[in-house]
């Protein structure tokens, strides 16, 4: 309920992203009488975070032989050598 | 000149855009020509991708297989949904570590930047549990990468 106070939306609208969250291991939540208190999940967010950067280098190292075939493709191209 | 951004799209998906050099039926062809594909979708340093089977026609199905050469490799297999030469592709796709994971749905499209091409890749968050499978073959080569600089050291 009270984290749905600073923005504009429903209480269930607020509460279907936070189970979209809890899923993905970004925040963990606890039963506290009628209350649920949120938490974020350092450990999800730091796998997070790892995973992007491993995603990240991967994409980078491939795009960047991709630039040489391509250079590859355009000299052959050019210079008419098959 | 080509700087990549990755962007988070909402929880469930991520956008990756580069910019190349060549135009768009260059850069398309090289998605979809095992013989160049092999060139250049290694991901880290020393991994090879030494079976390259690409249909590449709407329903067609490719299977790419990787190894680092010192008995760590997994392999994805997958089947295109639409392809428009040369602008865009549609495909779904799973690892398999061994185990498949979930389907990982990506529209790649190519479009012409000045003499150039804006390519930009909408993929498929992959789950926590997907994240910590692909972490675990990544980090293995650059564990062993770490292992040899120690020794270098002792």
């Amino acid at each position: 309920m009270e984290l749905s106070k600073p923005f504009e939306m429903t209480q269930p609208a607020i509460s279907q992203h936070l189970r979209v969250l809890e899923d993905a291991g970004l925040v963990i939540s606890r039963v506290e009488g009628a209350k649920r208190p949120r938490r974020l999940a350092k450990a999800g967010i730091d796998a997070m975070d790892q995973w992007i950067a491993m995603l990240r280098k991967a994409l980078e190292r491939n795009y960047d032989r991709l630039d040489e075939v391509l250079a590859g493709i355009e000299h052959e191209k050019r210079g008419g050598r098959k | 000149m080509s700087k990549l951004t990755l962007k988070a799209e909402g929880d469930t998906h991520i956008v990756v855009t580069r910019r190349f050099a060549a135009p768009p039926e260059a850069v398309y062809r090289a998605h979809t020509d095992p013989k160049l594909i092999q060139k250049w979708l290694l991901g880290p340093e020393g991994w090879t991708m030494p079976v390259c089977i690409n249909e590449a026609r709407p329903g067609g199905k490719f299977r790419y297989e990787w190894t680092n050469g010192k008995g760590g490799g997994f392999h994805i297999t997958g089947e295109y949904l639409k392809l428009e030469p040369h602008s865009r592709i549609v495909h779904v796709e799973r690892m398999h570590l061994p185990d498949p994971t979930p389907e990982n749905h990506v529209e790649t499209k190519f479009d012409a930047d000045g003499t150039g091409t804006l390519m930009t890749m909408r993929m498929t968050l992959p789950d926590a549990q997907t994240r910590a499978a692909m972490l675990a073959t990544g980090m293995e080569r650059g564990m062993e990468a770490s292992y040899v600089r120690l020794e270098g050291m002792i």
